[in-house]
């Protein structure tokens, strides 16, 4: 068996026992959000002090996706982490054996690290696709099209968000699509009536 | 050395992995023909299973490994069976006395 099929078979046994699929996309779906809707912070905020440089825009975006990216890893490997030993912890009680160097114990040292790298990339990767638009100022060469662009790949990507998960609960994607939405529009709002205060 | 050709073993398990993947670990080593799993006692974190194996040259250290590594412990060993063939074992006055049979 080559050594990626052994890896990957060694993962699928891996959720099985520590049932990382769940979890995992739990987190994917909310840090993903958290993602888009930082980014239409960010796109607000820039918007309003008439920033018209792309590379600014950029420079802030990146700089917050690379931070959120980090802060989701490093929060769910330590929350994850915690979690997982205390579970460790009580199953030894009952076994009265030590499982850390099981194929339980190694479960679930792995599902802290897949969790957190899903923690960690979802929010990143979100809030680099709505930054696209940004990359491709130069094509059409007004920033405010970007910005425009950009609001709509971030409701775009809400509206999929919202479609995965109504897909999972087997609702209405399209409406719970829309409700994700809702939440993109409110915050590009709230972001906008800050004007007021200047 | 005399082989080994069946084991009867009370082990407690946590619930994953499940005596499914335990058979299927058993069932892979070397010298096992026959493997049951056999689940008497369910609580909320672990269960009890009896392991029954059965073969040509069953290695002791071999399933104490696979148990081990699943997370089991191993309560007791409750029935060996060696030799050329298999044999059950006979039943006695006393055994007659004691079911009142």
């Amino acid at each position: 068996m080559s050594p990626l099929r052994q890896w990957l078979q060694q993962l699928r046994e891996y959720e099985d026992i520590a049932e990382i699929g769940e979890i995992a996309r739990r987190y994917f779906a909310m840090n993903a959000f958290d993602g888009v809707l930082t980014m239409i912070g960010v796109l607000i905020g820039n918007y309003s002090a008439g920033v018209e440089s792309a590379r600014v825009v950029i420079s802030t975006g990146l700089a917050t996706a690379m931070a959120i990216g980090v802060s989701g890893f490093w929060g769910a490997y330590f929350t994850e982490s915690a979690e997982r030993k205390r579970d460790l912890d009580v199953l030894e009680s009952y076994t009265l054996t030590d499982l850390n160097e099981t194929k339980i114990g190694r479960a679930s040292r792995a599902a802290a690290i897949v969790v957190s790298l899903v923690d960690g990339f979802a929010p990143f990767l979100a809030a680099l696709v709505v930054l696209l638009p940004f990359f491709l100022t130069s094509l059409w060469g007004e920033i405010y099209h970007s910005y425009y662009l950009s609001l709509a790949v971030a409701l775009g990507a809400l509206f999929a968000l919202g479609a995965f998960l109504g897909a999972i609960s087997r609702e209405n994607i399209a409406l719970t699509g829309l409700k994700m939405i809702g939440a993109g529009l409110l915050a590009m709002v709230l972001g906008y009536l800050l004007r007021l205060f200047e | 050395m005399g082989k080994i050709r069946r084991l009867v073993l009370d082990v407690l398990k946590p619930h994953q992995p499940t005596i499914i993947e335990w058979a299927r670990q058993l069932s892979d080593l070397e010298g096992i023909d026959a493997v049951n799993v056999n689940v008497y006692e369910i609580d909320q974190k672990v269960e009890n299973v009896k392991v029954t194996v059965q073969g040509r040259d069953i290695s002791y250290d071999g399933i104490l490994e696979v148990i081990q590594e699943n997370g089991g412990s191993l309560h007791s060993i409750d029935e060996v069976v060696g030799g050329a063939l298999i044999i059950d074992e006979s039943i006695t006055l006393q055994d007659h006395l004691r079911t009142g049979g």
